[in-house]
């Protein structure tokens, strides 16, 4: 059909197919294995983003063979429109072919509000209002509710019922009944319920539409992650330099990274020496220094000087590709957990379809007429309809978000309060949330007796102002308000020091070894807790200057509010021991819950090791670094200032980048959990109590639709209580000084 | 004519469940297969049936069985 296998190499072709009809992680899994046995075919398939990534033979195979080997394991297919297709195109949650899910939810909104109006307010009924009713609520429930038609009718071909199966037939029996009813063969009194048929669609269609929106969030997830990586790369081949799109590097290429470039792939270095920011990775707050043989990962960035790289890794082998397999590999072992709802209702719909036919049965056995007996029974249909159930959860579910938003708490959805609701250890990744992320001069030490600390600041930041290094950066801002000698004959050593001519001698300024092989006798021991500085001048070490990365002021009363709910503070970093040890003391973490030199991929299994202990764990953190630990935890809970691929692969976003609202959000998650439990047990209780009055025709239309009513405004009032709600942090009496003092000083400002 | 009881693991829809149902149902001597969703039990009636085909075809399908 579309000619698109003629790509620049002859034998080896790659497509992304867009999927379709994959409901859990093993579908994926599936069609994968299906196509990777294709002679020649090599696909990995991303559930979350729905496509699968496919190389293959173009003489050989066809697209037209890759698509009906999907269609042959039960799945849809289809190949791009252009020759190549971006992965934004796969990001179109619409959940049904034509007819988007969007679409469908307006339209039964705008029908079913007026229907409700006319049902639930009398004096706004009118004589015949009733067919009014009729009319609107037939697309509704044919053309709204079509999608749980359907999914209820393959799911009873394979003999299962769902939470389709029950919207399916409690709004075909409301329908069906009001119609009987209306036309007069459903006998004397008969009540409509075209309210219920309606409103049960759109709610659930509304549950949909949030979920699937969800789903195309964690897709977004993984194109932020993407995003991040070089997209072109200058690659030396016979000794031309050419830039090319990075898609077609390969392993054992050679290729520039220039001073602020970022590093295109991992490699290893063949010459050239620098320092490397990859803090974005690894979450290292200190640019390390590189040097001809040392490996370097891709998207970390060049910070000094010009690198000379070989390829030993690209595409889909590199670091950064392995961290977006790890986020979209959690968030589909997480979609998998929905399903819980619906073998819940697996359960109830036998039950419930099971009790009408014995009622049926039982009235016509013990002699009733066949219009009561089928009256009874569809009564009990139409009774067990979810309409107080559908009510439930969204409800709750906008009350708490608002109240949420209000306090800085973005919530992601209802899987982020149910995970909420039993956290008991709460993983706290260092840098950026429990420290500020940024390194500060904490400390200036004159080691000579005849000098001055803020002369050694004076100095360092003189020799330091021809450097744009971070920490460079930060003696300078150190020195603010000091008179800054100025400093001539700058000489960088990347990843070392830097030296200067100032007042006539020569000045260092860098790691204290650095001073040492330069020349300079030595000073006294450096403090090994933090990155430390020295400074020298006249042939001597003259004092030290010591950064760190700050610890924000709200932290500890924010870990004791954790404690005080019953959690489990852990902390976590990839920096050193020593000074990860050092910050978990201040801020009140015991030392047997701190792991330090934690690389991305380890936190992951740091937070399964934790889970697999039987822990429920929500990991805390602000960096592209913390995104898989995101995804995987329980809750993930990402600061407001962080990096875009954290923020997406998490449930919760704190949008002051303030560790006293995990504390808060938590809370604020198990409240408004504990509102939809509440709301799903009295709505049950309606229901089911009822069920027994319609079955033995007891239940009089009149008081059955009182009941309905009486079971929904008890829900939206119970919801409506959460709009009050007020977090631990912001009650007077658990006040703890300045910070929280200005926590809830800063809402008021928002 | 025999019955074999398994315990399937890593089932989490219906999808999975057709999956294992196909594969298992294309051994010989196979006549029955009953997969049961939420207890991941898998019934296989037949004459003659190998259980260590059975196990493969599982594997096949991309699960995990264990006789039971
Ligand atoms: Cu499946």
């Amino acid at each position: 059909m579309t000619s698109t296998a003629t790509q620049p190499q002859q034998s080896h072709d790659n497509i992304t197919l867009s999927l379709g009809g994959m409901t859990c992680a093993s579908c994926a899994n599936r069609i994968e294995r299906k196509l990777n046995k294709l002679d020649g075919v090599e696909a990995t398939v991303n559930y979350a983003l729905e496509q699968a990534t496919v190389s293959y033979d173009g003489e050989a195979t066809a697209v037209d063979d890759l698509i009906a080997t999907v269609e042959k394991a039960g799945y849809t297919a289809s190949a791009p429109r252009g020759p190549r297709q971006s992965i934004d195109d796969g990001l179109d949650v619409t959940g049904e072919r034509g007819v988007t899910l969007k679409t469908r939810l307006v339209g039964s909104a705008v029908l079913t509000i007026p229907i409700v109006a006319l049902s639930m307010v009398m004096p706004l009924q009118f004589a015949g209002w009733e067919w009014w009713a009729l009319a609107l609520a037939t697309p509704v429930v044919f053309w709204g509710a079509f999608p749980f038609h359907r999914a209820a009718l393959v799911n009873l071909r394979h003999g299962a019922a769902t939470m389709d199966t029950l919207v399916s037939l409690g709004v075909t029996a409301a329908y069906l009944w009001s119609v009987a009813a209306l036309i007069g063969i459903a006998g004397e009194g008969a009540h409509v319920y075209f309210e219920a048929a309606a409103g049960v669609t759109t709610l659930v269609l509304l549950g949909r539409y949030a979920e699937a929106r969800a789903k195309k969030r964690a897709g977004a997830a993984l194109r932020a992650l993407l995003d991040l990586g070089a997209r072109d790369v200058a690659v030396i081949r016979s000794g031309v330099e050419l830039r090319i799109p990075i898609g077609e590097l390969q392993v054992g290429d050679t290729f520039l990274a220039r001073p602020g470039e970022k590093i295109a792939t991992d490699g290893e270095i063949v010459d050239g020496s620098s320092s490397v920011d990859s803090s974005l990775l690894t979450g290292e707050s200190m640019p390390a220094p590189v040097t001809a043989g040392d490996d370097v990962v891709g998207s970390t960035i060049n910070l000094s000087g010009q690198l000379t790289v070989r390829a030993t890794r690209v595409g889909a082998d590199t670091q950064l590709a392995h961290i977006a397999k790890l986020v979209s590999d959690a968030q589909a072992g997480k979609a998998a957990i929905a399903g819980l709802a619906d073998r819940v209702s697996g359960i109830f719909v036998p039950i419930v379809v099971l009790i009408s036919l014995l009622t049926l049965a039982g009235w016509l056995v013990f002699g009733g007429t066949p219009s009561a007996a089928v009256s009874a029974a569809v009564s009990v249909l139409v009774i067990a309809c979810p309409c107080a159930l559908g009510l439930a959860t969204p409800t709750a579910l906008l009350v708490g978000t608002g109240r949420g938003a209000q306090l800085g708490i973005v919530v992601g959805g209802p899987q982020a309060l149910e995970s909420a609701g039993n956290i008991d250890t709460v993983v706290l990744d260092k840098t950026g949330t429990v420290t500020t992320g940024a390194m500060a001069v904490v400390d200036v030490v004159a080691t000579n007796a005849s000098t001055a600390s803020d002369e050694v600041l004076r100095y360092a930041a003189a020799v330091e102002s021809g450097s744009d290094h971070p920490i460079a950066r930060s003696i300078i801002a150190a020195a603010h308000g000091l008179v800054v000698p100025v400093a001539t004959a700058f000489t960088t050593y990347d990843g070392l020091g830097v030296t200067a001519v100032v007042d006539g001698q020569l000045v260092a300024a860098g790691r204290p070894a650095f001073l040492m092989q330069q020349g300079f006798t030595a000073g006294a021991d450096a403090n090994e807790t933090r990155t430390t500085i020295a400074v020298g001048w006249d042939g001597e070490v003259r004092g030290f200057v010591a950064l760190a990365d700050p610890i924000k002021p709200s932290s500890a009363p924010a870990i004791a509010q954790l404690i005080s709910q019953g959690m489990r503070p852990v902390l976590l970093s990839g920096d050193s021991a020593a000074a990860v040890d050092s910050i978990a003391a201040e801020v009140g973490i015991a030392a047997r819950d701190v792991y330090s030199e934690v690389m991305p991929a380890d936190k992951v299994d740091k937070v399964r090791e934790l889970q697999n202990a039987g822990h429920r764990v929500a990991m805390v953190g602000d960096g592209l670094n913390d995104a898989a630990a995101l995804a995987t935890a329980d809750l993930g809970i990402a600061m407001g200032s962080g990096a875009d691929a954290a923020i997406k692969a998490s449930d919760i976003t704190l949008v002051r980048a303030d560790l006293t609202q995990v504390g808060d959000a938590i809370a604020l998650s198990r409240r408004t959990l504990a509102t939809i439990k509440g709301n799903l047990f009295w709505a049950f209780a309606y229901n089911v109590a009822a069920i027994p009055l319609a079955a033995s025709g007891l239940l009089n239309p009149m008081y059955a639709g009182a009941a309905m009513a009486f079971s929904s405004l008890f829900v939206v009032g119970n919801s409506l209580r959460l709009r009050r709600y007020t977090p631990p942090s912001f009650r007077p009496r658990e006040r703890r000084g300045r910070s929280v003092a200005t926590a809830s000083g800063s809402v008021r400002g928002e | 004519m025999s019955t074999l009881s398994f315990t399937v693991s890593g089932m989490t829809c219906d999808h999975c469940v057709s999956s294992v149902r196909e594969e298992v149902s294309e051994i010989s001597g196979v006549t029955a297969v009953d997969v049961v969703l939420e207890s991941g039990a898998l019934t296989v009636s037949g004459d003659n049936v190998d259980p260590a085909a059975v196990l493969d075809a599982v594997d096949e399908a991309g699960y995990q069985a264990v006789v039971s």
